[in-house]
């Protein structure tokens, strides 16, 4: 998995890309929590993963409750068609917040 | 139908995961009727080994191996076998989420279930402690 990190304004809009799993877990946490632990607005874009597995949802689950817990918005961008499925399978769909 | 028979042993740690997705993924792709549901086939194995890298191994590091063994007959029926020698698991402490729990962990068991007809938990094997058998029929 690699990574990259925009900001404007107060968003703050997260890339990933390749394949999200328990090893590279830790990485996208530290990433994405201390932007949201900042306050910022952050969007994750997944349109370049091709593959997620279950602790790369509960990244994405950790990241939307910090999310309420800090009063902001955690948004998941352009999903791909396979990282889509997986949050259907987690019946997912209706909890995260996805544009 | 394509019979296939496939075995590989690997070393039991998170980095050799994309690996046991690799193995697997390359299998798959020799049946057609594998291959289009592959992806979902492969995140039930995955799922299946990250499960002895966490549990069976805390996450600690062993120069243990795990055994993945993939059979496909003619009839249609997958069978995925992956054998460790971790801590012994106890088949009544595994339950799959609950469909209305949102929290991070326990998904894992969740989406072999749902990708998988058959779970089975063997810890009688030679040479191995915990054998675990996921089937599908096609």
């Amino acid at each position: 998995m690699t990574y990259k990190v925009t900001e404007e304004n107060n968003i703050a809009t997260v890339f990933l890309d390749g394949e999200i799993d328990m090893d590279v877990t830790d990485k996208a946490k530290e990433v994405i929590i201390p932007l949201i632990e900042a306050g910022k607005e952050v969007h994750i874009n997944l349109k370049d993963v091709q593959y997620i597995d279950s602790s790369g949802i509960s990244v994405l689950i950790e990241s939307h409750q910090k999310g309420e817990e800090k009063n902001t918005r955690v948004v998941l961008k352009e999903i791909s068609k396979s990282v889509l499925k997986v949050i259907m399978m987690a019946k997912l769909e209706q909890i995260l917040t996805i544009e | 139908m394509t019979n296939i028979s496939e075995y590989k042993d690997f070393e039991v740690n998170s980095a050799n995961l994309k690996h046991v997705r690799t193995f697997a993924r390359e299998v798959f792709i020799r049946s057609e009727q594998l291959k289009s549901y592959q992806e979902e086939l492969v995140l039930a194995l995955a799922e299946a080994a990250q499960n002895i890298v966490k549990h069976a191994y805390n996450s600690e590091p062993t120069d243990d191996t795990m055994r993945i063994k993939i059979n496909y007959t003619n009839d249609g029926l997958l069978t995925l076998e992956l054998f460790d020698k971790g801590k012994a698991v106890v088949p009544e402490n595994i339950k799959p989420r609950k469909i209305d729990d949102i929290k991070p962990g326990g998904l894992g068991t969740f989406f072999i279930g749902q990708i998988m007809d058959e779970v089975i938990f063997k810890t009688s094997k030679i040479d191995w402690v915990n054998h675990l058998i996921l089937k599908k029929q096609f």
